[in-house]
């Protein structure tokens, strides 16, 4: 610094050493406008009070980790009086009017700005985001847990655990649940959930038709029984799960130069086998060729960030896919977000390296390495100096310990969120959050093992429980308010859904399969539900992207839930729609019904339900009589369009 | 007939307010349900007065030769016998609007509006090893070098997720010209995306301009009135629907929401913005070098209706286009007479509507090109062109090399100095960056700053917070400021 620069900053001192000095100083006015507690507040609590009074810092006794340690304040009283800012301590201190404990006692002053931010924050009762806490993260204990499973009630019919373990939550919850849906709602619902199409209307009849009490769980049996006529539409179903969550697809980044590998007849084989989850798990990290693409990553031509060379990638994937575990900060430098540190992700990385792998932090070599372990070594040790095979052999073992609760908790709670539309532990891949039911997610991950890690087992104990027959709730969730669960949501069709039940509804075919998986070739006898190929083993396609199929380059646990403006115009005037009506409405606009008989059919197949008189009115004038193709066109778009058509309720 | 030129078109006020305000409560609650990525600002956030309320990006796709084009150096005719490493240019240079500034023979018609607009010389392309045009690309639109472990947002559906529409009825990201399906499409399509901020700020794709009006229009063959009698239909449905009495649900108002945007986009008189037929031939022939001119005009269009950010492409197709990796003298000769007329057209134009100064134009390439140097001069990747050591054949004439030293990149409107020249490259081989070096984040917070987005703006994601230019350290070129 020149000595002009020294003197213009000892000026700028002396000058508010003075103005504290002299006059009592005077505190900026309140900010005038709502508060948001993340935009607003969190960076200045983060950049000036966290060095001193967070993360398990309290000077002077004062803590800012939680909501309640900051009111309560520290060794000289409370810090904050919600409500009222001018009698608030931290206010006092922060604006300088108590010249000797000014704050923050290091760095700069807050700026006028940031503390009428403050005071507005303090003025509008301290409004705080639901369990944020500047406390490192919570870490889920490794261990399974038994749980005791309460008796029903005497004057309870239930028997399902889940609703068993779930009776107490509502009442302490004070919920009452808006009772269970009916038949036509849950024979779709249960379809679509668990194979991915739209029931047939003669399956709906019988169904419906059907008078004996357990009708429901001997649908979902059927469903889910590993022998057709739905063995195979349910594998097809998953594999799009498995595609996304293992970055499997048919073509891809990678892909051009031998950089990466298919698992698809891996895992098709897989789901039709329904292969015990240990073993799907133990096969994906210490691989056969057939199965070798998740860990072999995605390897660019050229350099890449030394947190996304293959080793790393693997680390961070088996994480997050089968332990809920975010290792991607943690790959770079100590995590921010969690306890995870660097060693810990090379620790496990190195497991996967052809070579010793030298630690990088934030792309530099630090020249150090670290040891080779799991991230929980209590499970198991890794044999350093055994070849990598071994070694993987060794990580498959340990990860598929029955000690290590996390990897049956993770993917219950993802069979949990695909089935009720939310996680029991939001978001799905941090299982070190914790769930709104800690013993249903125990109960669920202990349940799974002691089937065998039969996860139609799960599926089915989830599917048949009165929970999962809930009428659909649909609140947006607030941030500031701990989650309750009222029942399931209401769930979207995904992209695949679409264009299955679509190309279904038409009995025509959308696309060809670019995939044909040996265990997917379907003996003579399968019931052929629909023309065509299914989508999730086609292309992605712009109608697929737009709908939320992801380009599979990154992890994805969990698709778009809302429609967007842009999935919107594709399925207004996009081609893929258009030309697959266009093509699909001769056979409706050929059948030669009268329009009423047509509508009727049409309501059946899509919706599972006449239609109404009003429907049939309306249908009847866009039809024209009798009947044009357009007619016919234009009633199947909007059909398709309609939320009833669209949504999983 | 051309549509209306009145430049209040673009401004929120003459449309339909309620419209507007409607897609801004939107976009709030779909944020609030979908668990839309946060932005999380920094304390010392500054507010930025904009320059710009739209972009629009000129895509080189391929690797433009900085030494053909805006820094010719000395000019070596072709001879039989020339040795390569005596050629730096295949042209000559010629004079511009400006004396500082000397252009490549063959860009006449840009030397001659350069005047309106700021060069850039000294762009140093990422440090990415081996070259792979589809990764320098990305680097270049995302700002972040792939693989990533979170998808990195295209710097337009940045722009979109923070600013939104500038008109309500144009989609905020609309790219131009760049199909899938010509090689190294899953590499294109990797950051032609919005990311981890979502789909609803992806880009609206128009894979060719003179069909871009196909892409507002009703399915084909389907007139307009039947359209319309089709939405009026599904909405009558909607309202009979027996699942409507359940009440509201956030996933039900969302797709309900998502087509009546998407109808009243279609709908909208914006929508014929996208129709170059309406055009008048005189101008639309002036633009007509193809398809990226073609491009142009659209852009042009649409920027009168309120376009927020746009990106016109030469496209990308490998050893197409500006991937010349043989025959590079001749094969400029083509792409300068495709680039220049419109290029400098679309200048006037904008100019002449008085948007210029609103509308930043940015042309740019991924890396530059040299007839020696693979990568950079300091650090030379494995060589992907064999170059002879005598030319005997006129093919071997030309820049085929990936050279990522410098570069130039082309800036107009947009509250850019005009007439203005910023950094230098040495005279001779290696003709790199000596002065006032500009890396991709620098750049970004160039387009950031003119409009009014910090540089250190980020989204959050997985609880992190994802930064507008890497690790929020970019910082704009206030030189290149007027």
């Amino acid at each position: 610094m020149n000595i002009k620069a020294c003197l213009v900053s000892f000026a700028i001192l002396a000058v508010t050493c003075t103005l504290n000095a002299d006059s009592p100083a005077k505190l900026p006015e309140p900010a005038a406008r709502q508060v948001d507690f993340h935009k607003d507040i969190l960076a200045i609590l983060a950049n000036s009070c966290a060095k001193c009074h967070a993360g398990g810092k309290q000077k002077g006794g004062f803590s800012i980790d939680t909501r309640e340690s900051l009111v309560k304040g520290g060794e000289s009283g409370p810090a904050v009086v919600p409500g009222k800012s001018a009698e608030s301590r931290l206010i006092a201190l922060v604006g300088g009017l108590e010249p000797d404990a000014i704050m923050p006692a290091q760095g700069p002053r807050l700026s006028a700005e940031q503390i009428s931010l403050l005071r507005a924050w303090i003025d509008q009762g301290l409004p705080w985001e639901a369990g944020f806490s500047f406390k490192k993260t919570r870490s889920a204990p490794i261990e399974p847990r038994k749980v005791a499973v309460p008796a029903a009630g005497p004057n309870s019919n239930l028997s399902n655990p889940i609703d068993l373990i779930l009776e107490p939550y509502f009442a302490s919850a004070g919920v009452t649940p808006a009772g269970v849906v009916d038949d036509r709602t849950f024979m779709r619902r249960v379809y679509l959930d668990l194979i991915g199409l739209l029931p047939m209307p003669e399956e709906a009849d019988a169904f419906l038709q059907d008078h004996d009490p357990a009708k429901r769980a001997q649908a979902v049996r059927k469903l889910l029984r590993n022998s057709q006529p739905f063995n195979q539409q349910y594998a097809i179903h998953w594999l799009t799960f498995w595609n996304d969550a293992l970055r499997n697809d048919y073509r891809g980044t990678g892909y051009i130069d031998g950089g990466r590998l298919q698992i698809t007849d891996w895992l098709a084989k897989s789901l039709v086998e329904n292969l015990p989850y240990d073993q799907f798990v133990r096969q994906l990290i210490a691989p056969m060729p057939e199965s070798a693409g998740f860990v072999k990553g995605i390897v660019w031509r050229g350099v890449v960030n030394a947190s996304q060379v293959p080793p790393v990638q693997a680390a961070q994937n088996i994480s997050q896919v089968f332990l809920g575990i975010n290792l991607k900060c943690a790959s770079c430098h100590d995590s921010f977000i969690n306890d995870w540190k660097l060693t810990d992700a090379y620790g496990l990385a190195s497991i996967f390296a052809d070579g010793p792998l030298e630690i990088h932090r934030c792309d530099q070599p630090t020249g150090k390495f670290a040891p080779m372990q799991f991230l929980y070594p209590q499970l198991g040790s890794i044999d350093a100096n055994a070849p990598q095979a071994e070694r993987l052999r060794q990580l498959a073992a340990v990860i598929t310990d029955p000690g290590n609760g996390r990897l049956a908790r993770t993917i219950v709670n993802r069979l949990w969120a695909r089935l009720l539309g939310r996680g029991l532990v939001e978001p799905v891949d941090e299982m070190d959050n914790p769930a709104w039911n800690m013993d249903l997610l125990e109960f669920l991950a202990n349940d799974l093992v002691e089937h065998g890690y039969n996860l139609k087992h799960t599926i089915e104990r989830i599917v048949t429980s009165r929970t999962y027959q809930f009428n659909p709730t649909s609140g947006v969730e607030n941030d500031r308010e701990e989650y309750v669960f009222r029942g399931p949501e209401v769930k979207r069709m995904s992209a695949e859904q679409f264009v299955d039940a679509v190309s279904g509804l038409l009995d025509t075919e959308y696309e060809k399969a670019v995939v044909a998986p040996a265990a997917l070739a379907a003996p003579a006898n399968v019931v052929v539900r629909r023309a065509g190929a299914r989508a999730a083993l086609i292309h992605a396609d712009p109608l697929l992207s737009a709908l939320g199929r992801s380009n599979r380059e990154q992890v994805v646990t969990d698709r778009p839930k809302l429609a967007t403006t842009l999935q919107a115009l594709e399925l207004t005037n996009g081609t893929p729609l258009s030309t697959l009506l266009e093509k699909g409405v001769k056979k409706w606009s050929e059948s030669a019904a009268e329009p009423a008989q047509l509508v009727e059919q049409v309501y059946r197949r899509a919706l599972l339900r006449s239609p109404t008189a009003a429907e049939l009115v309306l249908a009847g004038e866009v039809l024209g009589a009798p009947a044009t193709p357009d007619g016919v066109e234009d009633l199947l778009w909007a059909l398709i369009m309609l939320p009833e058509f669209q949504l999983i309720y | 007939m051309p549509i209306a030129m009145n430049t209040n078109d673009r401004h929120a006020s003459t449309w339909n307010r309620r419209d507007f305000l409607r897609t801004a409560s939107a976009a709030t609650l779909s944020a609030l349900a979908a668990g839309d990525p946060r932005q999380v600002l920094a304390a010392e956030e500054e507010k930025l007065r904009p320059t710009a309320d739209t972009v629009i990006v000129l895509w080189m796709g391929g690797g433009m030769a900085a030494t053909e084009t805006f820094d010719p150096k000395r000019h070596t005719p072709y001879e039989k016998g020339l040795d390569p490493d005596r050629v730096l240019s295949t042209f000559p240079a010629i004079d511009t609007a400006v004396d500082t500034i000397k252009f490549s023979q063959g860009l006449e018609r840009t030397a001659a509006v350069i005047n309106r607009g700021t060069l850039i010389r000294s762009y140093t392309a990422g440090d990415l090893g081996f070259i792979l045009h589809s990764r320098h690309q990305y680097h270049w639109h995302t700002g972040y070098a792939p693989p990533q472990t979170v998808a990195a947002p295209h710097i337009g559906s940045v722009i979109a997720r923070t600013l939104g529409p500038l008109n309500p009825a144009v989609p905020a990201f609309i790219d131009i010209g760049q199909r899938f399906d010509v090689g190294e499409g899953e590499e294109l399509k990797a950051f032609h995306q919005a990311g981890f901020l979502g789909s609803e700020y992806g880009p609206f794709m128009i894979p060719q301009a003179d069909q871009a009006a196909a892409s507002i229009r009703p399915p084909h063959g389907m007139p307009p009135g039947r359209f319309e009698n089709r939405y009026q239909f599904y909405k009558k449905l909607v309202a009979q629907s027996p699942i409507g009495e359940h009440g509201s649900d956030h996933q039900r108002e969302s797709l309900l929401r998502s087509l009546d945007n998407a109808h009243r986009l279609l709908s909208s008189p914006a929508a014929k913005a996208f129709d170059l037929s309406l055009e008048p031939k005189e101008i639309y022939d002036r633009y007509n070098t193809g398809q990226f001119g073609l491009g142009c005009l659209l852009a042009r269009r649409l920027t009168e209706v309120g376009a927020r950010f746009i990106e016109v492409t030469t496209e990308y197709i490998p050893f197409k286009n500006w991937d010349t990796h043989d025959n590079g003298h001749t094969r400029l000769v083509d792409m300068k007479a495709m680039m220049d007329p419109p290029l400098s057209q679309l200048v006037l134009d904008l100019e002449a509507r008085g948007l210029l100064n609103r509308t930043l134009i940015v042309l740019a390439s991924e890396f530059s090109r040299d007839m020696m140097t693979e990568g950079r001069p300091d650090q030379q990747v494995k060589n992907q062109v064999e170059v002879p050591k005598v030319i005997e054949e006129l093919k071997y004439y030309g820049m085929h090399r990936h050279f990522t030293a410098a570069g130039c990149v082309l800036m107009f409107g947009g509250g850019m100095k005009p007439g203005f020249l910023y950094g230098k490259t040495a005279e001779e081989r290696p003709c790199k960056t000596i002065g006032n070096r500009v890396v991709i984040e620098d750049l970004h917070a160039t387009i950031y700053r003119a409009l009014g987005i910090s540089p250190k703006l980020a989204y959050e994601v997985e609880r992190r917070p994802f930064y507008v230019t890497k690790d929020g350290l970019g910082k704009p070129i206030v030189d290149v400021f007027a």
